[in-house]
């Protein structure tokens, strides 16, 4: 037995240690029961806060976070006259479907949360689906956008960003009208993985009606280089090349096309764009870049929580320093629909299994109008309980900024067509 | 207008009287391919050159080679954006502040190695598995998630060569790749502490006989190696993009270059590098992108079953 000169004993330490873990080990349930008696509603939130996803993730929590600080600062959500908080918990999916499964499982399980607000990907948000129709708690994505999520007609999730296959093929269509002298070919390349992908096809599946012609379809593994690709489809020379993924790969594009001095009249991309991580990452090379939105500060919609689209993006901005982007609106609208849908059920927290069942069915009849805008949910269709409501728009990063240019009775400065030469 | 793309020929059609048009677009692609994969493979031997060093004289497989290439994709960042320098400026910047980092590192990691404990080389792959995932989460926590890119002056930057575009950046990073080997080739067999190493390498007990401090040398080892993969890093944030999650990529292509190189190979790691850039952009190019993966798998399964020690035979 080691001692030291104040007699100190290492039979002493590591028994006062076990003494101190078992205390705290017994301890646990009291204040988990303490936390519990109080009334409020549990929300769960899963999404990437590690992972290649990362970003994207923290983009959802900030907008979910963002709802959950305005509705509690009001006293949280009114039932019956009474408001009650929402208590909002974390699991991270590690930008890894199954992981987010589990973490699903654990909110619900362990957390005994409410309702989940759902992954910041569409390949995590498919694998949650499930967990939710087991639990039989409803679940409201803020940010999935894939086809597939919807093709499963799954009955607990709910989503509010129209599905890409409606917004890129459209936004292809009124690219290709603004531009002048008109388009005529397209690349398109989508990166492999879920949402991306799908991203991809979307804008593939646009290409007719847009009167374009496809030279290339090209699909790129996440973290391959880019030179080869680009350098193809420039021997190609197309009008209009169109990419479906997410930022970083979005800003590999840009920079790989100009290391090979390279650039069609056209770039137009689907997520990340908006991000206003994209242009401070690319700086003036960003300049030129289309992309589609569903929402953005200027739209002329409002209510009650956050006021005007302009007001949200203003408060968001005063948050987290960075203008909001679509998702990061979506996720704080998916507050919005919760909170209707605990007014209509007219329950009381704390819910029982039951009242999550009939939650779920609150929610499939909503129909509001919000600072993102209409929100209501398919009932049938390839889009079951998708959003399909707002319209997208094109925007262009011009001067920095994220401005819209399409379609002509949405825009706020023209469209640039074709781009310069790079600087 | 668009500026001219890279693809058709600034050859005069009239100089090949017996070839077509579409014969001479053929074969500009075929040039431009080639060039773009010696160019990946130097960028790929950038950061897998050093990688060899730390196995050939401590014998541990560092999973935390990622966490350094990030880290020096980070300072570079840094010191555009905070002090409004050329991203070049951060390239022995790394080199001294990660090659002391490293240093300090490197004892750990001898000690491990060196361990009594059952299995030691899976204890020291275990703690650099848990140094990587420490600098991922650090850098995650202090500096966020948002993607950030190094601004040089060789950004965008490229001059033509007849048919070809050559990217700067790349060249810059494949100039220093060579530079790289050819410097360490001076140091390991020009020098008396590049023998030193070498016997080490090749039997450390007899070396520790010889006089060589051993875990001295693990230190300097590992400082070096560090340094040099974080100089690295500030070319690729040049040339992708930097954020803490994108350090496993690089770890992996280390681990596929140390593979095909054969393990504790430096010369085999140039080597394997231009190998799997080229075999990339030709799969890439001529057979569709998501097949590259595939490709590179194949042919480190196939140099495992015909040479275990690497295409040069000379791995450890």
């Amino acid at each position: 037995m080691s001692t030291n000169d104040k007699g100190f004993s290492r039979r002493k330490f590591l028994g006062g240690s076990a003494v101190a873990l078992t205390a705290g080990t017994l301890g646990m349930p009291f204040v988990r029961t303490a936390r519990a008696q109080a009334a409020t509603f549990k929300a769960g939130v899963i999404t990437s806060l590690s992972g290649d996803n990362i970003l994207g993730g923290n983009l959802t929590k900030r907008g979910y976070d963002l709802w959950a600080d305005a509705i509690n600062a009001k006293g949280g959500v009114e039932v019956g006259g009474d408001r009650f908080k929402v208590d909002m918990s974390y699991g991270d999916d590690q930008s890894n479907p199954a992981t987010g499964a589990d973490a699903a499982e654990r909110l619900i399980v362990q957390n005994e949360v409410d309702v989940l607000f759902g992954p910041y990907t569409s390949g995590s948000t498919i694998a949650v689906q499930p967990i939710c129709q087991k639990y039989q708690v409803p679940m409201i994505s803020g940010s999935a956008e894939s086809p597939n999520v919807w093709k499963a007609k799954p009955e607990f999730n709910f989503g509010i960003i129209p599905s890409v296959d409606t917004t890129s093929g459209m936004s292809l269509a009124v690219l290709a009208k603004l531009s002048n002298p008109a388009a005529k070919t397209i690349a398109v390349i989508g990166v492999n993985e879920p949402f991306s992908k799908e991203t991809g096809e979307g804008f593939r599946d646009g290409v007719k009606a847009a009167g374009l012609e496809m030279v290339a379809y090209e699909l790129v593994p996440p973290e391959g280089d880019l030179t080869p690709v680009i350098s193809k489809i420039a021997a190609l020379n197309p009008d209009v090349i169109a990419v479906g993924g997410h930022e970083e790969p979005l800003i590999n594009v840009v920079k790989t096309c100009k290391s090979l001095n390279y650039r069609p009249k056209a770039l137009i991309m689907h997520y990340g764009v908006t991000n206003p991580a994209f242009a401070q990452a690319l700086g003036a090379d960003a300049d030129g870049t289309t992309g589609v939105a569903v929402w953005l500060p200027t739209v002329p919609y409002k209510d009650d929580l956050f006021g005007t689209a302009k007001e949200f993006a203003e408060m968001a901005q005063k948050k987290s320093g960075q203008e909001p982007d679509y998702t990061e609106a979506g996720c704080a609208a998916s507050g919005l629909v919760l909170g209707d849908a605990l007014k209509r059920l007219g329950k009381k927290p704390a819910l029982k299994p039951e009242d999550r069942v009939a939650l779920k069915d609150a929610i499939a009849e909503t129909d509001i109008h919000t600072f993102y805008g209409p929100i209501k949910f398919e009932k049938e269709g390839p889009h079951y309980h998708d959003n399909t409501q707002p319209v997208p728009v094109l925007i262009q990063i011009q001067g920095g900024k994220t401005i819209a240019v399409g379609p002509k009775e949405a825009a706020a400065a023209p469209f640039i067509y074709p781009l310069p030469a790079w600087k | 207008m668009p500026s001219r793309p890279c693809g058709l020929a600034a050859v005069k059609i009239s100089a090949f009287p017996f070839s077509s048009r579409r014969t001479v677009a053929a074969l500009d692609l075929f040039l431009q391919t080639l060039l773009n994969g010696l160019l990946i493979g130097g960028v790929i031997a950038t950061f897998t050159i050093a990688f060899q060093l730390t196995f050939g004289v401590l014998h541990v497989i560092d999973f935390a080679v990622g966490g350094w290439v990030v880290l020096g994709g980070y300072l570079g960042y840094f010191m555009a954006a905070g002090l409004g320098v050329d991203g070049f400026l951060a390239i022995p910047v790394a080199f001294v502040l990660f090659g002391i980092l490293g240093y300090l590192i490197g004892p750990i990691l001898y000690n491990v190695r060196n361990s009594r404990t059952a299995r030691p080389e899976l204890m020291a792959l275990a703690l650099t598995f848990g140094l990587f995932t420490l600098l991922r989460g650090g850098m995650l926590t202090f500096w966020g998630f948002n993607t950030h890119s190094v601004p040089t002056a060789l950004s965008g930057e490229s001059f033509t060569v007849g048919p070809v575009t050559v990217p700067l950046i790349r060249v810059a990073a494949a100039v220093f790749a060579i530079a790289i080997a050819g410097g360490l080739f001076l140091f390991l067999y020009r020098t008396r502490y590049g023998l030193a190493i070498r016997a080490t390498a090749e039997n450390r007990h007899n070396a520790a006989l010889m006089g060589v401090n051993i875990r001295r040398l693990s230190a300097n080892v590992y400082g070096l190696y560090a340094g040099i993969t974080a100089m690295a890093g500030v070319l690729m944030g040049s040339i992708y993009s930097v954020n803490p999650e994108v350090g496993l990529r690089y770890t992996l292509f280390a681990f596929f270059v140390a593979v095909l190189a054969g393990l504790g190979s430096v010369g085999g790691a140039l080597v394997a590098a231009l190998m799997l850039g080229v075999i990339e952009a030709f799969v890439s190019t001529y057979v569709g992108s998501s097949y590259s993966l595939l490709a590179i798998f194949t042919t480190l399964f196939l140099v495992l079953l015909i040479s275990p020690k690497g295409i040069l035979r000379r791995g450890l």
